[in-house]
């Protein structure tokens, strides 16, 4: 599983958080996805959009079942924080305020460059080194101040640990502003990705293959005859080397790509026909055909065979005459 | 009133073999033959479709004029399928494209090429 793509979902959707990823999923793997990021100010924005990237369940499906990916169950990668990585994310918090506070009193610094501060991974890991060093020299303070003091800090460290959900919600109280008589204005930072928190552990619930994932109860496509002609169809078409993307604008289920679709027009629109035998109605043959014709595209009938699991095609063109 | 067309003596056997097909099987053999100007027009018994279908020439004038293609008169209000398109290709020994004649109840008449496979567009 070392190395393979991890596809986040969440309500059954599937996404692509990293840019990286998705840069890998679209040059080595020919899979484009969708972005459907939007700036939280600015959710009605549909010109520019960022990460994530949304994959299609035909899409999520085929990188994983070719072992380029595994899925995340991203609400379950992220279990309650034990007590003293809460303890750490807390105090890391405090230091932040007071940073901040600092930092508002001093007219030198600017507010941006606050902000960069925080940001930073170098700030990070300066502050979690501060942070050990203060901690071994509490302790040793402490011991001094026992006196010999070995016993009492045994003591100390082998006091029972009470609930996480009970202290939790004391240190909660503690972060609290009203409890400081110090100025009461800072910011919250949340970060964009909360992968970084130490407690986020992907490894116990990343599924390899599709049956895995639909038996963990989140993911279920294909689930049914249409599911299934659809993703036998974007397979076969893919392991030709085709690229596919939404066949919505000229009434199809895929558009086929002959590359890149940022590089080329697609020659077909696609059609899945879940079997041999479903009924085709001549118009429809008109209608996707005269349209295709219109736009410089052949119409392409995919018939799906579930039982030998085969794509047949058939291609439609206008005559030219008639 | 079919009985005395001009073009009745060469339908009229598949004609009285697939009655539901008269319309149009008829109305596709004059548009190709008088309209469409095609040469050697053949009515063929397809069996295995249960239909005639049509084999000619385009006209001299036309690009390629010299191959054989052939035409399957369709009415609009049929259901066909992609197993029906695979028995007809099959049938005519599998050509590289058929055309399609797709008649509706007026007697308009519009012609699809389908080709088995993925054919990119001709342009």
């Amino acid at each position: 599983m070392k190395g393979r793509i991890p596809i986040r979902i969440a309500n059954k959707r599937a996404y692509i958080w990293d840019v990286d990823d998705l840069d890998k999923v679209r040059s080595e793997h020919h899979i484009c996805g969708l972005l459907v990021g939007t700036l939280p100010h600015l959710s009605q924005q549909n010109v520019f959009l960022g990460l994530p990237a949304q994959l299609t369940p035909e899409e999520a499906t085929l990188l994983v079942e070719k072992e380029y990916a595994v899925f995340v169950d991203d609400t379950n990668a992220y279990p309650e924080p034990s007590l003293s990585q809460f303890q750490q994310w807390n105090a890391e918090q405090k230091r932040y305020i007071e940073h901040q506070r600092a930092a508002l009193e001093s007219e030198n610094v600017k507010s941006s460059e606050v902000a960069q501060l925080v940001v930073s991974e170098e700030a990070v890991r300066k502050r979690k080194e501060r942070e050990l060093r203060r901690q071994q020299k509490a302790l040793e303070l402490r011991r001094l101040q026992e006196g010999e003091g070995d016993g009492a800090v045994h003591a100390i460290l082998s006091q029972p640990i009470p609930t996480p959900s009970a202290d939790v919600q004391a240190l909660l109280s503690g972060l609290r502003p009203t409890t400081s008589s110090a100025p009461a204005q800072y910011n919250i930072c949340i970060a964009a990705s909360s992968s970084s928190l130490e407690w986020y552990s992907p490894e116990s619930c990343s599924y390899s293959t599709i049956d895995a994932a639909r038996t963990a109860g989140i993911w279920d496509f294909p689930s049914n005859l249409q599911d299934r002609a659809r993703y036998g169809v974007f397979r076969d078409l893919w392991e030709q080397g085709y690229f596919l993307g939404g066949g919505i604008r000229f009434g199809g289920d895929y558009l086929v790509y002959p590359g890149d679709p940022l590089r080329y027009h697609s020659h077909f629109c696609a059609t899945v026909i879940e079997s041999p035998t479903r009924t085709i109605r001549p118009m429809e043959i008109v209608a996707h055909g005269r349209l295709g014709t219109a736009t410089k595209k052949t119409h392409l009938f995919c018939g799906w065979d579930d039982e030998k699991k085969t794509v047949s095609y058939v291609s439609i063109e206008w005559a030219g005459f008639g | 009133m079919l009985e005395i067309h001009p073009s009745y003596p060469a339908l009229a056997s598949l004609i009285e073999k697939y009655p539901a097909h008269r319309g149009s099987l008829f109305q596709t053999y004059n548009d190709i033959l008088l309209a469409q100007q095609w040469r050697d027009v053949q009515v063929i018994d397809l069996g295995d479709c249960r239909r005639g279908v049509l084999r000619g020439k385009r006209p001299k004038t036309a690009t390629d004029p010299e191959s054989l293609l052939h035409v399957i008169p369709c009415s609009l209000a049929e259901s066909i399928s992609i197993a029906w398109i695979r028995n007809v290709f099959s049938a005519l020994d599998n050509p590289h494209s058929v055309y399609l004649a797709v008649v509706s109840d007026d007697s308009s008449i519009v012609y699809y090429k389908l080709s088995p496979g993925i054919v990119k567009p001709s342009i």
